[in-house]
């Protein structure tokens, strides 16, 4: 349908005033002292602010209120991220409350929905996601990682990478072949793991911008209980298509975007040539405004995609494609403006500002560590959760028929 | 005034990539990147490019070098390109000696340029400062005149090399904010001067430099007219950027040819990448940009040796175009490695990082296309 029913605006307008006076009050200043440096947070700082947050049900506001949720309409659940962005907050992770949470509301067991739920809800448990190993990546249905059944419990051998803070995890939701002699997408069961298994070894991955976010996660006889299994085994392939949907509607991360967008207005603020700001330089005027419709086109695209989550439990698999791949093209495409100002000052990286304890003496504006990292490690938004190209072939497949 | 041979330039393009093949591995890179002395580059390897001519190769043969011109230096940046070099050519044989060679007297000339050639001199180029962006001729920094020495105070900001250089050249106004600009080489030891000592975006460190009455002879000015620079600055920084749009092709050939061997070894539902069409034309794309970048970059150093009137303009031209192939290739190099491309482990991603300081080195693509517009109608009634 051309239009769909949408929120009244001054529901809205209140609830933005208390997410406001929320972040104003309850974000600890040292957080937003190195928010505002750019600089990242230790594991306690992060989880004491996302408590907070969960506290409130916000983190999973968007679940439907039988699941713990508050039932947001997608509306909602966009003010509360541009409110966040806006007021220098931390970006909120998704594995659990869009990953992990949603599959198991839908395919988990009562027990599951009860054990694991509220962790989500309120931060208790971090988790971290385990599909990509080092021969399945676009080819994510190719993956290898056995799990053997032994009694009431699986054994799972094999390796994951690119496991985004597996580091700081406590469950990982793997991706794990239970019958390697059916067709790929048929022989794949969905685990969850806790990280604390005897038999799991992580290892970092230094990125390109000298970060450590990335790991490998080996499993070397790692005993799962069969309890952890989601849905049936061999059936794991539905409840991935499933996640990443909503992995891939999470992608696109507005709060972040709003965030980037209020830095690099003030990049071209403090910015000057020939000592004029480059604020006032047509060129940037432009690049700023092209990047105010992509954003809103985004907006709306994702506005979508939640009301469809919402009516039909799920995402489109098309339409969360089409979203993820015109979101990590304008997500670089920012932080592509931010990095054409620091040019401006020699492309300077000071990469140790960004970690806690730095004491050395800044060159040029106290965003530009942040920015270039960010571009770095935003080259990769078009390549996790299913690269541009893969999510080309779902839309050429699924909505145009190809 | 090119003096090299057709046959001579091959054999300078061959004797580079053997050599750096050889010895220029990028386990080698790593080690000198971030060698314990954290000087980002390797002073043996400096030593041996003094030895093989490489340092000399456009200087004249009074003064040690090879009498080539810019075809012949960019030759050279284009090879260092292809293997991110590390050492300072931009910062010493570009620029350092290109102002020595461009403003100094024939006496300072033949003094200072042999030891560059013979690898004895390190330089950094101190010209930007705090608030000028990319503007050319934006200069505060003030030398005033204090018996028979300068007396030089401003602010400059990061300059590549700086951290490890000899010799400084800065760029400051004589007597006054109001008057000529003009280079003093400043040692980078001088009392006075200050470092802020920094990596770029590339991991190559550089420094900010201030200065707060660095004393140097009147001699360490180049020239002895009290004429203003700003032209021979506006020759310098062309020449910075016709050596960095070098640099890269050379980098932008080795990213395409990396990736292509990838994908003919990285397998994906049953087949290899190679073997997908939309990946194919991807990578014949990155191929005909690296072409469209190399011709470019060739016409404007043809160009600059024939001292042509519109010279000036095919280097931006060229800047222009680097500056997009750089940024397509760059990006879809790691984009087409996927996962693995992210890594420090891999040289793509850091052949990504230095195609982005190219990309920006003396001014960026969308500021030489303003250049270009607002210098059209001129140019077209010439």
């Amino acid at each position: 349908m051309f239009i769909r029913a949408v929120q009244h605006n001054s529901e809205l307008d209140t609830f933005r005033s208390e997410v406001r006076a929320f972040c104003k009050s309850e974000l600890p200043a040292e957080v937003r002292r190195k928010q505002a440096r750019g600089q990242h947070l230790e594991h306690h700082e992060y989880d004491a602010w996302l408590k907070r947050l969960g506290s409130r049900g916000w983190l999973t506001g968007k679940w439907p209120k039988g699941h713990g949720g508050l039932g947001w309409q997608p509306e909602q659940y966009l003010a509360f991220q541009e409110e966040l962005g806006r007021a220098g907050a931390p970006p909120l992770i998704s594995f659990g409350p869009t990953m992990a949470g949603p599959v198991i509301y839908t395919f988990g067991t009562p027990e599951q929905k009860n054990k694991y739920l509220n962790g989500i809800i309120r931060n208790d448990t971090w988790w971290c996601q385990g599909y990509s190993e080092p021969g399945a990546g676009s080819d994510l249905a190719g993956l290898k990682t056995r799990a053997v059944r032994d009694g009431d419990h699986y054994l799972v051998n094999g390796q994951k990478i690119w496991t985004s803070m597996a580091h700081w995890a406590d469950m990982m939701f793997a991706l794990v072949r239970t019958n390697p002699d059916a067709k790929k997408q048929e022989g794949i069961s969905f685990l969850l793991i806790d990280m604390k298994s005897p038999g799991i070894v992580v290892r970092p991955i230094i990125g390109i911008t000298l970060g450590h976010h990335l790991n490998e996660v080996f499993f070397e006889n790692v005993r799962v209980p069969v309890e952890n299994r989601i849905g049936e085994e061999n059936k794991g392939w539905t409840y991935a298509k499933f996640l990443l949907a909503n992995e891939r509607v999470g992608n696109v991360d507005i709060a972040r975007l709003e965030s980037y967008l209020g830095q690099i207005r003030r990049l071209l603020d403090e910015t000057k040539e020939r000592g004029t700001a480059l604020a006032e330089d047509p060129v940037f005027q432009r690049r700023m405004a092209e990047l105010e419709v992509s954003f809103a086109t985004v907006k709306a695209l994702m506005a979508d995609q939640l009301a469809a989550a919402r009516t039909d439990g799920a995402p489109s698999l098309m339409g969360a494609a089409a979203l993820k791949l015109r979101g990590s093209e304008l997500q670089q495409a920012i932080l592509q403006t931010g990095l054409d100002v620091l040019g401006r000052y020699g492309m300077v990286f000071q990469s140790d500002a960004l970690y806690a304890g730095w004491n050395g003496e800044l060159i040029g504006p106290e965003e530009a560590a942040d920015v270039i990292y960010e571009h770095l490690y935003r080259r990769a938004a078009t390549i996790y959760g299913g690269t541009s190209e893969v999510q080309k072939n779902i839309i050429a497949k699924g909505a145009l028929g190809l | 005034m090119a003096s090299f041979s057709a046959e001579e330039r091959q054999l300078l393009h061959d004797s580079l990539h053997d050599f750096l093949k050889e010895n220029y591995s990028f386990e080698r890179w790593k080690k000198l990147a971030r060698g314990p002395e954290m000087e980002g580059f390797g002073r043996a390897e400096w030593a041996r490019y003094a030895e093989l001519g490489w340092l000399g190769v456009a200087l004249p043969e009074s003064a040690g070098g090879a009498g080539g011109g810019m075809t012949e230096l960019g030759i050279v940046m284009a090879g260092a390109g292809s293997h991110m070099v590390l050492e300072p050519l931009l910062g010493t044989v570009v620029l350092g000696a290109g102002a020595i060679e461009q403003a100094g007297t024939p006496q300072q000339r033949e003094r200072l340029l042999p030891p560059i050639a013979a690898g004895k001199q390190l330089m950094a180029f101190c010209h930007a400062e705090p608030g000028a962006g990319y503007a050319r001729n934006y200069v505060n920094a003030v030398a005033r005149r204090d018996g028979s020495d300068f007396v030089i105070h401003g602010e400059k900001t990061f300059a590549l090399g700086a951290h490890a250089a000899d010799t400084l050249v800065v760029s400051a106004r004589m007597g006054s904010e109001q008057g000529p600009v003009a280079f003093f080489l400043v040692p980078r030891t001088a009392d006075g001067i200050r470092l802020n000592v920094a990596p770029a975006l590339d991991g190559r460190r550089g420094a900010a430099v201030s200065l707060t009455g660095s004393k140097v002879t009147v001699d360490a000015k180049l020239g002895d007219a009290d004429e203003d620079m700003l032209d021979v600055i506006d020759r310098l920084l062309d020449r910075g950027a016709i050596s960095v749009c070098a640099e890269a092709c050379g980098a932008m050939a080795s990213v395409t040819q990396a990736t292509v061997e990838y994908l003919k070894t990285r397998q994906q539902f049953g087949q290899l990448l190679s073997k997908f069409q939309v990946l194919q034309h991807r990578l014949v794309d990155m191929s005909v940009s690296c072409e469209e970048a190399r011709a470019v970059v060739h016409a404007a150093l043809q160009a600059l040796d024939d001292n042509a009137p519109n010279a000036q303009r095919c280097v931006w031209i060229a800047k222009v175009q680097t500056a997009r192939s750089a940024r397509f290739i760059g990006s879809q190099g790691i984009q087409l490695h996927g996962g693995i491309g992210m890594t420090d482990e891999l040289a793509i991603g850091h052949y990504y990082k230095r195609l982005t300081v190219c990309e920006t080195l003396f001014g960026d693509g969308e500021w030489y296309l303003k250049q270009i517009a607002t210098a059209a109608s001129r140019d077209f009634l010439t």
